[in-house]
This record gives structure tokens, C-alpha cells and sequence, in this order.
């Protein structure tokens, strides 16, 4: 408990995770841990990547993080506060795999959602939507329907939606996974582009290896049964260019990330001694 | 088979929610009436107009008709037995019709074309309202020896209406082989009928049933309006209507013929719920919508 | 096959020769009306009794119309309340799983007890209720079948219950609600049509063809179903035209019944 509340009395900290623990289907035969005894610390500003297999908890971690599902022991801070307040105080954006975007608004409808239930005046969200449409570089469809648009956009449509009430901090849940790789590395540049100029903290969940050394600071290596952190990778590639991707400090970092995943892929059994501890 | 088991159990379940429901209908039935004693209200709720529960109830022993030995409990079932005969009947009609419509259907894209409006347009007009002409076509048709009889008019009605669902799952489902299974058909040199029989039919399975169901509900229906149309003797639908004419001296009566219809289509939706269990059951539980 | 195939003409090629066949069959057979009426002779019975129908069918489809919206009003309520109180949901869906094999027509007797039969009052009834179930089946369906992370989204950006419910779950029900009422509306009309053979009121159209078959009118009767069969197709496309309105186009995402 105690360092925790240290770091969340300190400014610089936009998450500080610790002791945090999940179990889904208490007392089910089918029960799952799905996160055992997390520690995580994110300063403001940060652009982390939890990365692991499926079943590692990455997901779920995402969720506890936005009160989107409860956990059972440990503290969450977001910005000093529980994610239950973080929510109510739309402390932070959401965009998932799916774009979920709603079929019956247009796009500039779709981003302004989340300012109409923020209670914002429709001339602000008018203003702050052409802002973001100019942001994504979808300016010209701002009255098309989302079904009219490809993956790529859309998903750029719902990374507009999670900006719009310019929330500090962003969760991402697989953004991109649905994307084919061409789209995937130009939207990883317009994401990078975007961090740059906003300085959102940003929490991004893949599965890609490359894709989690290319975007973060900081690569965060989950691993399932019961999910938890394995393994943290910084990451130092300045500022990314088109070299960036060919770069032997680029090859380094994603060795390592898939090292840490390997070992513990082989350590399943010894780390089941886990479960339990709440 | 520990998933049929939970769908029974569930099934179970909404049955006991069901009969709450059918409880608590029951229950405001008996509130309506006695709020009508206190003040006016703007429908008849004397004993004559809503009787009492129990007097429905009671209405099953009452002797059919003065010093008979059936009582109405006895007429009604007949009566329903009778009309399940009929529904079977056009239902086995309507399935076979519609099955052979989707197949032509599907085969030849000229028929889809020119039929498919009407399939459909067949459905949102009254065609009921041809039953009691269809009597009376019927009692001047005879083919050789057989004369047409009543009861045929009946069950063609509830095919008329039971076909139409079928034929439009069946069609969606005999549409249903992904391109890559055609293609894999295609390369095996399949046949037409060997595609039709191989992979067309076993597709079509999850949304055939979903259609039999709704056939089957449709060809009961069909049957009760039909004998209520055509005022064909000896089912159930004729039942109410003579029963309704008795409220006067035996309200409880036509109350009791209601149950029967009721009774005869849960019957009916029993009987599918448990083909549907029988027939789905090496399906993957993940449906389609 | 011929994939050039239009989609206008096979449909008016099948009913040419259709209607053709119909007639030559009636004029080389010699068949009495009381048979089969040829379409010539019940078309010029329809034009030549054509105040006749109109006031039959206006009657009916007023009938219709009355019950379509009652019961819709009560269908939409009831769903309402199913997507927000479990133990209506619980209550209702059984009952209305059940009801779909049972004959509600059946409910037109009683009706006519408690009501008074000699007005329009019990039909409408008898229709609305056969109009509710599809519509609150249907909206029900669409208000809980929501998209799952579409309602995350909705909690990560702090809406209550009322306010998901009117900017996400009302929204995804509407394509259901137009499936709902693409089957209520011609129920409605069938229903209305077949409560009047309960007796009563002798104006509508089912009264009008049940007296004119008794009278050997075949013509008339079949110029009669003709009329029903135009207000049944009025009220089915009256739906479709609404449809478009109300949905933008090609965002009419097809729902299964």
C-alpha cells in the first residue's frame, strides 16, 4: 500500500498500479486468475504496451484500469484517483478493437458523442469536432455514415472519439488488429503523431510485437494462468522515421520483448503457485 | 448431451415464469371485476360478460348440452384433437409446397426472380379472406371418386399459410454454402442434385428449423381462422363460435373452448420445441441470427 | 444462366401468364362463377361496385389502423419495461413464445362479451394484442442485443441507464421495430377482417364477403377479397415507405424475424 499512495501524491503519476488481483468465476470450477499481484507505474506522458499472449490478463488489466470491470484486492490510481472517479470525471479515453462506432450518426455525430454527454454547448462541440476531424485528416467525411468508410478511417474516426473530451490519459484495446499491416503502420505513425502532439498518456494493448517496440516507451510482458507482469522492456527509439523500422536498436528491442515472452511460456507450472494469493 | 439437458432446465425454468405470468393474469382478471362492482367501468364486467375464474374452471365438467353424457371438457378436446388432425395435415402440404419452391428457387434464378415477389407479397395481403369462397370451390371439385370434402378447404388454408415461412428459410438456407464450398463442390465436378444433397441440404439446416417452427405455429393458426371462415363442423374454431352464442345462458362455456385453442397451440409449440432439440443438437450451440 | 436477368420483368411475365391462364382456363372450361370467376368478370364486378368496396375496406382498414397503433403503443411500452425490469422480461417472453402457436383470434367471443359488440371496440381489441406480440418481441430483441463494446463505451464515458437507452439501445432497436410492424400490419388487417365473421357490425370487408358468398354473389365476393387484398398490400408498403423515411439509406440493416 504504502508506496502507491507515495506515487499517487506525486504529480508526474498518471497510473500507479500495486498488489492488484482479479479472479473471474469465484468458486466455479472454470475459475480463472486473471491477474495475479500487478505492479505498474505509468508516469504522465508515457506511452506503455502491455503485450502477451491471449488469456495473459492484458485485456482485463485495460478494463480495471477504466472501472469498465471491478477488481478484487490491490489499488488503482489514475491520476490519484479511483478508477471509478477517473470514469465519472471522464478522466480518460476508450478505443477498442472494434471501432463501435454508431451506424446512425454520422462521423462528426460519432466523435461528438462523447462531448453531448459530457454536457457540452453544440456550438463547443461543433468547433472541437472539426478539430479532431482536421487532427485524423478526415475533414472530408465529417457527414459521411461510418459504414461508408473503410477500417482504416474508422478506426481513426473511434481514436477522435477517445480525444474528444481531451482526456489525459488514452486506453487503447488492440486498435489496430483488425487492420491489414499497410494500414497498420500508417495509423502507428498518424498515433505517434498524435501523442506528439497532444501529450496523452497512453495505455496500448497488442498482441504485435513489432507494433508494441514501434509505439511505446515502455514494453510491459504479460504472461497467462494466472496473468500477470513478466517482464518490462524500455524502449529508447527517439524520435521514429522511415529507418526506424530497419534499425538494429529496433531488432534489439523486439528480441528481447519476444525473449521475455518465450521464458515465460515454458514457466506455466511453476508460476500456478500464484493462484490463490489474495 | 449435458447441453440438452440445460436447455430442458432452462426450458423449465421459463415454463414456471410463464405460469406466474398466466397467475397473474388471472389475478387482475379477478381485480378488473371486482373494481367494476365499485365504480363504472367502460366494458361489461358482470358475471355474465367476465365470469369468475372458477366458474371457467367449472365450465369442464358442465354436461355439453342438457342430459348428455359429454361434458364440454370432452367436446373441447375432441374438437382440438380434430383441429390438430387438420394443422397436421397442412402442415405436412405447406412444408412439402414450400420445399419444392425453394428448390426451384434456387435453382433456376428465373423462378427466384418471378416468384419471389409474389411468395412475399402472398404474405402481407388477406387471403383468408378467400376461405369461405375456397368452401364452396371445394364442394363442387371431385376427382373421379374422391369428392372433395371440407376438411381438405381447411388444411389448405393452413398450408396456404404455413408454406410461406418455409419457403423463405429454405431458400436463405439452400442459398447458404459459403463461395469456398461451391468452389470446393465445383472441383469435385459435383452435379447439380449432388450439391443440392451434399451440401445445400445439410446447410440448410439451422435456418430450416427456425422455419418449420414458424410453419408449424402459422399452420395452427391457419386451421382455427380457417374453421371460423368457413364455419367447417367439428374443430375447434366452429366450437367458440357456437359456444359464443350460448354466453347467455353458459358463460363459462366459450371460456373453456378459448382454453382448448390455447391448450391445442402450446400442444404444438411443445411438440417443436422438442423436434428443435432433437434436430439441433450436434449443431454448434452459436447459432446465426 | 443468364445473369442479365432484370428484376422487373420475370415478376410481370409470371403474373401475364399467370392471370392469362387463369382466364383461358375459365373460358375453354366453360367454369361457372360459383367455381372459379374469371379476372375478367371480377374486375368489372370491382369497378362497377366500387363505392361498395371502398366503404368496406375503409371500415376494415379503419379497424386495422386503430388496432395496428394501439397495439404498437402497448408492444413498444411492454419492451420498454422488459429491457428495464428483468422480472417483466422473465414474465412476458415465455408467455410470448407460446402465444405464437396460439390462435388470438380465439379472444374475439370474449371480447365481444365485455364489449359492446355492436361497436367497433372489441375488433380493435382482438387486433391489438395480435399486433403486440411481434412488436414487443422484436423491440425487445433489439433494446438488449446491443454491441457489447458499444456499451462499454457507453460506461467509459459515464452514461446513466436512461441516457444508454436513448442514445444507444432506442437507436439499435429501430431496424427491429420495422421488422416488428413488416409483420403487424398485415396481421392487423387479417385480424381485423376475420374478427368481423365473430358477428357484429356488417359493414367491413369479411362481413361483405361472407354475405355475398351466402348470396351465390361469387363475383362480387371475389371482387370483394380483391379489395382486402389491396389494403393489406396499402398497409405493407405504407410500413416500407415509413421504413425509408425514418431510415437513412442503405443503413437498413437487415434483422431476421
Amino acid at each position: 500500500m504504502t508506496p502507491t499512495q507515495l506515487d499517487s501524491k506525486n504529480p508526474g503519476s498518471a497510473l500507479a498500479i500495486s498488489g492488484l488481483s482479479k479472479v473471474f468465476n469465484v468458486g466455479n470450477p472454470n475459475e480463472v486468475t486473471a491477474l495475479s499481484d500487478v505492479h505498474l507505474d505509468v508516469h504522465t506522458g508515457e506511452f506503455i504496451s502491455l503485450i502477451g499472449p491471449s488469456g495473459c490478463g492484458k485485456s482485463t488489466l485495460l478494463r480495471v484500469i477504466g472501472d469498465l470491470t471491478a477488481f478484487d484486492s490491490g489499488s488503482v490510481q489514475v491520476a490519484g484517483k479511483s478508477p471509478e472517479e477517473a470514469r465519472k470525471e471522464r478522466l480518460y479515453g476508450i478505443a477498442f478493437q472494434q471501432a463501435a462506432l454508431f451506424d446512425w450518426r454520422t462521423v462528426t455525430r460519432n466523435i461528438e458523442l462523447p462531448l453531448e454527454l459530457a454536457g457540452w454547448q453544440k456550438s463547443q462541440r461543433q468547433e472541437r469536432s472539426a478539430e479532431l476531424l482536421d487532427m485524423v485528416q478526415l475533414s472530408d467525411f465529417a457527414h459521411h455514415r461510418p459504414w461508408e468508410l473503410s477500417g482504416g478511417m474508422q478506426q481513426r474516426v473511434a481514436i477522435a472519439r477517445s480525444l474528444a473530451v481531451d482526456p489525459p490519459l488514452l486506453l487503447m484495446d488492440e486498435p489496430f488488429g483488425a487492420l491489414d499491416e499497410m494500414t497498420r503502420e500508417r495509423m502507428q505513425n498518424e498515433l505517434l503523431k498524435i501523442r506528439m502532439e497532444t501529450g496523452k498518456t497512453i495505455v496500448f494493448v497488442t498482441h504485435s510485437i513489432p507494433e508494441a517496440v514501434y509505439l511505446s516507451d515502455r514494453v510491459v510482458v504479460m504472461s497467462p494462468r494466472p496473468g500477470r507482469i513478466t517482464a518490462e522492456i524500455e524502449v529508447n527509439l527517439g524520435d521514429r522515421n522511415e529507418m526506424t523500422r530497419e534499425s538494429d536498436h529496433f531488432f534489439r528491442c523486439v528480441t528481447s520483448v519476444r525473449e521475455a515472452l518465450r521464458v515465460h511460456d515454458t514457466s506455466n507450472s511453476t508460476s500456478s503457485s500464484h493462484r490463490g494469493e489474495i | 448431451m449435458s447441453a440438452t439437458r440445460e436447455r430442458i432446465a432452462k426450458g423449465s425454468v421459463s415454463l414456471l415464469w410463464a405460469l406466474a405470468g398466466i397467475a397473474l393474469i388471472a389475478i387482475m382478471w379477478e381485480l378488473t371485476k371486482f373494481v367494476g362492482t365499485l365504480i363504472e367501468l367502460p366494458f361489461n364486467t358482470s358475471d355474465q360478460a367476465m365470469p369468475h375464474v372458477w366458474t371457467m374452471l367449472s365450465g369442464f365438467t358442465v354436461p355439453e348440452v342438457r342430459g348428455s353424457e359429454t361434458t364440454v371438457f370432452q367436446a373441447v378436446v375432441s374438437a382440438a384433437s380434430y383441429s390438430f388432425t387438420l394443422a397436421l395435415g397442412g402442415f405436412v402440404i405447406g412444408v412439402t409446397v414450400g420445399l419444392i419452391l425453394a428448390i426451384v428457387m434456387q435453382r433456376f434464378l428465373f423462378m427466384e426472380r418471378g416468384l419471389l415477389p409474389f411468395v412475399i407479397a402472398s404474405q402481407t395481403v388477406p387471403l383468408i379472406a378467400l376461405a369461405p369462397l375456397i368452401v364452396g370451390i371445394g364442394n363442387q371439385i371431385s376427382f373421379g371418386p374422391v369428392q372433395w370434402s371440407t376438411t381438405y378447404s381447411v388444411m389448405f388454408i393452413a398450408a396456404y399459410l404455413a408454406f410461406f415461412p418455409l419457403s423463405i428459410g429454405a431458400l436463405r438456407g439452400l442459398h447458404a454454402p459459403s463461395p469456398t464450398s461451391l468452389e470446393l463442390m465445383r472441383s469435385y465436378a459435383a452435379s447439380n442434385n449432388k450439391v443440392l444433397w451434399k451440401l445445400r441440404f445439410p446447410s440448410s439446416i439451422p435456418y430450416l428449423v427456425p422455419a418449420l417452427k414458424v410453419s408449424a405455429a402459422a399452420s395452427v393458426v391457419g386451421t382455427v381462422v380457417a374453421e371460423i371462415s368457413t364455419g367447417v363442423r367439428g374443430g375447434i374454431g366452429r366450437l367458440m363460435v357456437e359456444y359464443a352464442r350460448e354466453t347467455t345462458s353458459q358463460p363459462a362455456k366459450v371460456y373453456v373452448a378459448v382454453f382448448g385453442a390455447i391448450a391445442l397451440g402450446l400442444v404444438v409449440a411443445a411438440v417443436i420445441a422438442a423436434v428443435d432439440v432433437l434436430l439441433t443438437r450436434n449443431l454448434p450451440k452459436k447459432g446465426l441470427t | 444462366m443468364n445473369t442479365k436477368l432484370g428484376y422487373v420483368w420475370p415478376p410481370i411475365l409470371v403474373a401475364t401468364i399467370f392471370l392469362g391462364g387463369w382466364q383461358l382456363l375459365v373460358v375453354v372450361q366453360d367454369l361457372k362463377p360459383f367455381l372459379l370467376p374469371a379476372p375478367s368478370l371480377i374486375a368489372s364486378e370491382f369497378s362497377s361496385g366500387a363505392t361498395l368496396m371502398w366503404g368496406a375496406a375503409y371500415y376494415t382498414a379503419t379497424t386495422a389502423f386503430l388496432g395496428l397503433i394501439f397495439g404498437t403503443v402497448l408492444g413498444l411500452i411492454t419492451a420498454l419495461l422488459a429491457q428495464r425490469f428483468i422480472t417483466v422480461d422473465k414474465l412476458a417472453a415465455p408467455l410470448a413464445a407460446g402465444l405464437a402457436t396460439v390462435p388470438i383470434i380465439a379472444l374475439t367471443p370474449i371480447l365481444n362479451n365485455m364489449f359492446n359488440i355492436t361497436s367497433r371496440t372489441p375488433r380493435v381489441l382482438v387486433t391489438a394484442i395480435i399486433v403486440l406480440f411481434p412488436i414487443f418481441v422484436n423491440v425487445t430483441r433489439g433494446l438488449i442485443q446491443v454491441n457489447a463494446t458499444q456499451l462499454e463505451l457507453m460506461r467509459s464515458l459515464n452514461a446513466t441507464p436512461r441516457t444508454t437507452l436513448r442514445v444507444l439501445r432506442i437507436p439499435n432497436a429501430i431496424p427491429f421495430f420495422f421488422t416488428g410492424l413488416k409483420i403487424a400490419a398485415p396481421l392487423a388487417v387479417i385480424a381485423a377482417l376475420v374478427a368481423e365473421y365473430f358477428g357484429g357490425p356488417q359493414q367491413g370487408l369479411g362481413s361483405r364477403i361472407a354475405s355475398a358468398a351466402a348470396n351465390t354473389a361469387y363475383g362480387r365476393a371475389w371482387a370483394y377479397v380483391l379489395a382486402a387484398i389491396i389494403t393489406g398490400l396499402i398497409f405493407y408498403l405504407a410500413i416500407i415507405a415509413l421504413e425509408r423515411l425514418v431510415t437513412p439509406r442503405t443503413a437498413q440493416v437487415t434483422t431476421t424475424a
